[in-house]
């Protein structure tokens, strides 16, 4: 988003109150979600539940090019559109309400260096297992992926998305890294998570963060999405202490809602 | 022990060991943990192992370019800065290394690459200079386009050009971040405990650079030397870890005043001189074959024709002389 529209969208976000009909689009998720879409889309909704902010998921087949950075999630509210977890908690905070108002500057600090450690580490890896293991791309990103479109489309479409993630991987580095590299890294990421955490509710003391949100996605997602192998979700589920952490997300921000 | 691996990094310049960040971090990195490495400072991009620079030749000739790579090894080989550090304190490392990396890295490539007054006058410049002669003309080129590409790989967005919009973004992430470096570091000399570790190499391979370069537009410097305890930390860093590049910046600082008669310091002049004459007698020499080739080809095609006659002449005036 540029700079003259956001200072905008904060200045009309200010004057105006959440909405009851704001709308979160992902793609399709029975045949289309990716597993890197499904994490983010899954932290932005536990963002805004830990915010107490209504929101209606609906999922449409080409979310990704409604989006206007192109990525997913994004969210209708009123009249504006923001995408991504960073942007959205900007433009949540600019209405009133932010989950980092507690901490102290030095936690602040700890908490976007966190985050970024998650999208750098977490989030690049899943985007390699993607598109980079040839198998899983073979097998389930193609396919998925291009399941809306027909035949030459869809080929076309599922090969540019692969050629620009394997650019990507090429430009921060990961291009030469083999597929244990990779889980090598994962396993590095969990175990200073792990440590940062340790026997604490969330990350910073007793009230959940957006660095909660955003780790929440991620390995929810992980934990649960079927991939060709289980090995991203092993080197998770050696940490006890995260495995505990998503269940409580999951339960005090999820399936309450689900059950009553 | 055998022989220690060999470091290839670019030249320092500015005061500063080496100018570009990824070499930065890694001398730095040796330096905390006392590595025992062979240093060699180039400027050539194409006389290291790998293509690119940094890279580090292990005994084993092994190649390692990536500057995690490379710190990896050396703690393999128990040259390890971060010995002392907690879980918890090795966990949040990595944490500010991958909130430097995405936000703090686009907006250094932007400043010396992109930013069209900082590279034509400096970057450009810079690298011109030292390379040697027939690189000079098109590498400095080649690696700004490999930046630029690398910024829209990384900002996701193939369309990305200089200016300003994207330039106040970058640099305000970029502020944040120092911002953010700055109240983790407080008031301490270091930002776990009273040793460097390799957060302190990262933080010190990304900000010095800022804050030694003289670019035109210095807007990350400023932010920067508004933060005083990352200024402080850069130039302690720079006393205490590498005094002699410090001090070769002051004398550089006087001797380099006059730069515009400075064309008799060039570096490789010997050999400068002699590429020149030989690319000239090149053109001269192909000018020549060019126009002229016709001729020198019907000169040989006589040469070969004419021995027959001669011999028939020969051989004639022999039958004469039996005769």
């Amino acid at each position: 988003m540029s700079l003259a529209a956001e200072a905008f969208v904060s200045q009309m976000a200010a004057a105006e109150p959440w909405p009851e009909t704001a709308t979160l689009y992902q793609p399709l998720k029975e045949d289309q979600i990716l597993l890197s879409d499904c994490a983010s889309s899954l932290a932005v909704q536990a963002y805004l539940r830990m915010c107490g902010l209504p929101v209606q998921v609906v999922c449409r087949a080409n979310a990704e090019y409604m989006s206007p950075s192109g990525k997913i999630p994004f969210i209708h509210v009123g009249n504006q559109v923001v995408s991504e977890l960073g942007p959205i908690v900007q433009f949540t905070k600019a209405k009133g309400h932010s989950l980092s108002d507690g901490l102290d500057d030095v936690q602040r600090a700890e908490m976007k260096a966190y985050m970024e450690l998650v999208n750098n580490m977490l989030l690049t890896a899943e985007l390699y297992i993607q598109w980079c293991d040839d198998a899983t791309a073979a097998e389930i990103s193609r396919p998925r992926y291009s399941s809306p479109y027909s035949w030459p489309l869809s080929n076309i479409l599922a090969y540019q998305k692969q050629w620009e993630v394997r650019r990507k991987m090429n430009a921060v580095g990961w291009g030469g890294k083999t597929l244990e590299q990779v889980y090598e890294d994962v396993s590095q990421c969990c175990q200073a998570l792990s440590q940062r955490l340790g026997t604490q509710q969330y990350f910073f003391n007793k009230q959940p963060t957006e660095l909660d949100a955003l780790v929440f996605g991620h390995l929810f997602t992980i934990l649960t999405t079927r991939l060709t192998s289980t090995e991203l979700a092993e080197k998770i589920k050696s940490y006890g202490n995260l495995l505990s952490f998503c269940r409580r997300i999951e339960q005090t921000y999820f399936e309450d809602k689900s059950s009553s | 022990m055998a022989a220690p691996a060999e470091l290839f990094c670019w030249e320092g310049s500015w005061g500063l060991p080496s100018v570009d960040p990824d070499c930065l971090v890694v001398l730095a990195y040796a330096q905390f943990a006392g590595a025992p490495l062979k240093l060699k400072k180039i400027s050539n991009p194409w006389r290291s192992p790998s293509g690119s620079l940094p890279a580090l030749r292990t005994n084993q000739k092994e190649t390692l370019s990536r500057p995690s790579d490379i710190i990896i090894y050396l703690r393999k080989q128990k040259y390890n800065a971060d010995f002392d550090l907690s879980a918890k304190e090795g966990a949040d490392s990595l944490a500010f290394i991958s909130l430097m990396e995405e936000k703090l890295r686009p907006a250094l490539i932007y400043t010396f690459w992109i930013e069209t007054k900082n590279y034509v006058d400096v970057t450009r410049r810079w690298y011109a200079e030292h390379m040697p002669f027939p690189l000079n003309f098109f590498v400095p080129g080649r690696m700004q386009h490999g930046q630029l590409e690398k910024l829209r790989l990384l900002r996701g967005n193939e369309s990305l050009e200089a200016g300003e919009e994207l330039e106040k973004e970058l640099y305000r992430d970029a502020a944040e971040c120092m911002n953010l470096l700055s109240q983790r570091l407080g008031s301490h000399k270091f930002f776990f405990g009273d040793s460097p570790s390799s957060l302190d190499a990262y933080v010190f391979g990304h900000l010095a650079p800022i804050l030694k370069s003289k670019l035109p537009n210095g807007k990350l410097q400023q932010h920067l030397k508004s933060l005083e305890n990352l200024t402080n930390f850069c130039t302690n860093i720079l006393l205490l870890y590498f005094p002699r590049d410090g001090r070769e910046s002051s004398s550089q600082k006087t001797s380099s005043q006059p730069e515009g008669g400075d064309f008799d310091h060039v570096p490789n002049k010997r050999r400068k001189q002699f590429l020149s004459a030989l690319v000239a007698l090149g053109a001269m020499l192909s000018y020549a074959l060019l126009t002229g080739m016709v001729s020198i080809q019907h000169v040989q095609q006589e040469a070969l024709e004419a021995p027959p006659d001669l011999q028939t002449i020969g051989s004639h005036e022999e039958e004469e002389g039996d005769g």
